[in-house]
């Protein structure tokens, strides 16, 4: 054996030895995760449900441990297997990849851990979410894993049904119904947004128009003065105008978004004038060549628009806050349902958590369609030919 | 065409979104009464009972004609909420707000000033220092619903762990009021017998921020605005030590630095018996309690200083607003607003509140009426008696904003507590007094 080899074989070895440790707390996670869950389900409601279901996972300790050593041992041999079977000349470059993807597990851990801490919170009984498991304040699934969060979030807990049945309204009042008016309020907003911005940057990047770099930095300009300055001078005439409390108000005042011009205007530069001239030659409209030419070549951009439009207004909190009707409750949108959770002293952690669980879904399912689109609009314009 | 499919779904389920969140009205039982309008902060237990008062105040004669209206608003953001809607005049008639936002209001005209309905004559029913913070220039302009305090939370598995209390000792909490320091002196002597800085392990743990560091201030006499409201008094003698002992307590490494960003909080560190005694309030109690055999802990006075045993004042009041149509009159909606708010927190609705949400009475008449399950809440009560009236400015946030970094300083050594605390004396005169 070469000193090359040795150094080789001992790195293999601690290489090894990192991704067993990664492999074996990875599964053991996501397998206790999973009985969690099954243990949440399968108990009632209240302390004797949490009891019940910590019953359950405390007899699967065993269960997790094996599972857990044996999904280790299969990746383990996979690995040595293709390690060995490698040819000697490849061995540097398995070493290689090897390494990357250790990182590359530990990068996706450091992401993906506030999201699992949320998902485990989700499930911890009412003043347990700030409980360290002891010896390991990394073990943060739940030991007695309730429902009782969601029920309460969704008020299909014992207590709300309750309270329902003496005011019906009261029942409406949950987490589904700000869900439903933040989808709308959003959708509506990013929708009208790109709308909007796409035709003005279509007019500032395409179109002669007296003044139009001018008039174009002016609105840059106004990009400097904080959103919040706006605030009461908007809030004033969203009153005047009779839509407090409306929907209207919650989008009606961001519709114009200089941000998206500009956005819009710079990847709409780059398309050649030929184009347009082409289409306009063969007797297309105003409207033909900005629908038919424009839009389908923008398609990244603007999606990339929608989708940053669409964050923004979902998440939007003070806006929302001082233009609810709160008299009308079934006005509420999701940021303000959240904050509902929140006291003087005492925030609900394990509600926000569960109301958090169901908020993020649509933002994940707008980026997972969207992705593609949305990488390739962030990199427009990186490079220059 | 598969194109146009999709555009086609996404249009029908749009629609049908716009179908479903759209007209949302609520019909709200018209029985004949005006409404007033009454925003609160209120969780929903709190709500339930709020309800059944107002029933029981709508059932009265005399105010046949009204009924109150709850409205729910978060707390969080109550302000913005509040100041930008009494700016277009879509203010409620009345509502439960922070008890440091009540000068805001007095000073922006916003809030009645409750002498001129008789509450001089009923002012000395409720707790002296929550009430303070309705009193601004010389007028009560709120009175306070809810109140509460810091008081001294222990750790008695700690305290076992260090040998304080015998082990196989019963769980009496006399034995344990018996150990636990009297004054910050007593403090020093036993808190390193609770710390453990290899096991992470501490016996005192605090936050810096001005509402949390008041009860120190109090129990050293000092005052950080005069009593006329006219003069920062931060950089007195009194405050002075109290900062001073402050930072010997870290110093000594008594205390855990809980106060650094970063740092685990005193109620993380608290259920996880790493800080064997914390200042916290009574809104964790049934949490904590809820732990089981996870805490075991109890409550005591806060350690006395040379002014003795003090605390904070936190919680909420109620401000009545002016009519936005006859903002110089004392109209009718004006008076029963302020009878309901008289109603709801007298002695015997009182009692029905604290007893059935396990919260501190802030009228005394409820003080001798009121039972608690939890004997922790007979500590409280006791010890809100002992607190200091919290300093009353326009903006409490920003006098926190002054303080907090200045007395970061002292505590980590970085300054002297004379010189620090003239400064923040000196922003605070310049920025909210003068």
């Amino acid at each position: 054996m070469t000193p090359k080899t040795i150094g080789r074989t001992l790195l293999f070895l601690v290489l090894m030895a990192i991704m067993i440790f990664m492999v074996f707390g990875i599964s053991g996670q996501i397998i206790k995760y999973g009985i969690m869950v099954f243990a949440a389900l399968s108990s009632g409601e209240g302390f004797a449900g949490s009891e019940n279901a910590a019953s359950i996972m405390s007899k699967a300790d065993n269960l997790i441990a094996s599972l857990s050593v044996i999904i280790t041992a299969l990746v383990s041999f996979f690995i040595v297997k293709k390690y060995i079977c490698s040819i000697e000349r490849v061995r540097w470059d398995f070493l290689r990849r090897m390494f990357l993807y250790e990182v590359l597990m530990a990068g996706v851990i450091l992401v993906l851990f506030p999201f699992f801490w949320m998902l485990c919170t989700a499930f911890k009984p009412s003043g347990q979410e700030l409980v360290l498991a002891e010896g390991n304040p990394f073990d943060i699934i739940p030991n007695s894993p309730t429902l009782d969060n969601f029920r309460r979030v969704l008020k299909i807990d014992s207590e709300s049904k309750a309270m329902g049945v003496i005011d019906p309204v009261e029942n409406k009042k949950n987490f589904g119904t700000y869900f439903l008016n933040s989808l709308l309020v959003s959708t509506t907003a990013a929708f009208l947004v790109t709308l909007f911005s796409s035709m003005a940057a279509y007019v500032f990047s395409k179109k002669p128009l007296p003044y139009k770099k001018n008039i174009f930095v002016f609105l840059l300009a106004t990009m400097m003065i904080p959103g919040m300055m706006f605030m009461v001078p908007q809030f004033f005439m969203i009153c005047k105008m009779g839509m407090f409390g409306t929907k209207w108000a919650m989008f009606l005042p961001h519709l114009a978004s200089v941000f998206g011009v500009f956005m819009l205007k710079q990847f709409m530069d780059t398309i050649p004038d030929s184009l347009l001239e082409a289409a306009q030659i063969d007797g297309a409209s105003e409207w033909q060549v900005f629908r038919v030419v424009i839009i389908p070549l923008s398609i990244p951009i603007i999606l990339t628009l929608f989708l940053l439009t669409f964050l923004s207004n979902w998440s939007n909190f003070l806006w929302q806050l001082i233009v609810t009707d709160f008299e009308n409750p079934l006005s509420i949108t999701l940021p303000v349902g959240l904050a509902l959770f929140r006291g003087q002293y005492v925030s609900e952690l394990g509600l926000i958590m569960s109301a958090s669980c169901f908020s993020i879904v649509p933002v994940a399912v707008l980026f997972l369609f969207a992705q593609r689109y949305f990488i390739e609009g962030m990199t427009q314009g990186a490079v220059k030919e | 065409m598969k194109e146009k499919h999709w555009l086609i779904i996404a249009l029908i389920g749009y629609l049908a979104l716009v179908y479903v969140s759209w007209d949302s009205s609520v019909n709200v039982s018209p029985d004949g009464r005006l409404f007033l309008t009454f925003w609160h902060t209120y969780n929903d237990q709190e709500e339930q009972v709020l309800r059944s008062i107002i029933k029981k105040w709508e059932a009265l004669p005399e105010n046949a004609k009204y009924t109150v209206r709850p409205v729910r608003i978060p707390f969080e953001g109550h302000k913005e909420k509040i100041r930008t809607a009494l700016t277009v005049g879509q203010g409620p008639d009345m509502a439960r707000v922070d008890w440091s936002f009540v000068c805001e209001l007095a000073r922006k005209n916003a809030a009645i000033d409750l002498g001129l309905l008789g509450f001089d004559k009923i002012a000395d029913q409720y707790l002296k220092a929550p009430l303070k913070s309705c009193y601004v220039d010389g007028k009560y302009h709120g009175l306070p619903d809810q109140s509460n305090c810091v008081a001294f939370f222990y750790n008695r598995t700690l305290f076992k762990e260090a040998g304080l209390i015998d082990k196989n000792a019963a769980p009496d909490p006399q034995e344990y009021l018996k150990v636990l320091p009297k004054t910050w002196e007593d403090l020093k002597k036993i808190g390193p017998k609770l710390t453990n800085k290899e096991k992470g392990q501490y016996a005192f743990a605090m936050t810096n921020t001005l509402w949390w560091n008041l009860p120190f201030f109090n129990t050293f006499g000092a005052r950080i605005i005069s009593e006329d409201g006219k003069k920062c008094e931060l950089g007195s003698e009194e405050a002075i030590k109290a900062v001073e002992m402050m930072a010997e307590l870290h110093k000594e490494g008594i205390e855990a630095g809980a106060w650094r960003a970063g740092a685990i909080t005193p109620e993380q560190g608290f259920v996880n018996n790493k800080y064997a005694m914390i200042f916290m309030g009574p809104w964790n109690l049934a949490r904590f309690s809820g732990l089981g055999a996870q805490l075991d802990f109890g409550v005591g006075l806060i350690p006395a200083g040379p002014n003795g045993s003090s605390t904070n004042v936190g919680g909420t009041d109620v401000v009545i607003f002016k009519d936005r149509d006859e903002p110089e009159k004392l109209t009718e909606r004006i008076k029963f607003s302020y009878s309901f708010l008289t109603f709801f927190t007298n002695a015997q609705n009182q009692v029905e509140w604290c007893q059935k949400l396990n919260q501190i009475p802030i009228n005394m008449g409820a003080y001798d009426l009121v039972k608690f399950e939890d004997k922790n809440l007979g500590i409280f009560m006791e010890q809100m008696k002992l607190a200091g009236a919290n300093p009353v400015v326009k903006d409490f946030g920003l006098m926190e904003d002054m303080v907090n970094p200045e007395i970061e300083a002292i505590l980590s050594g970085q300054k002297q507590a004379s010189e620090a605390l003239k400064i923040a004396a000196e922003k605070i005169q310049t920025r909210l007094l003068d």
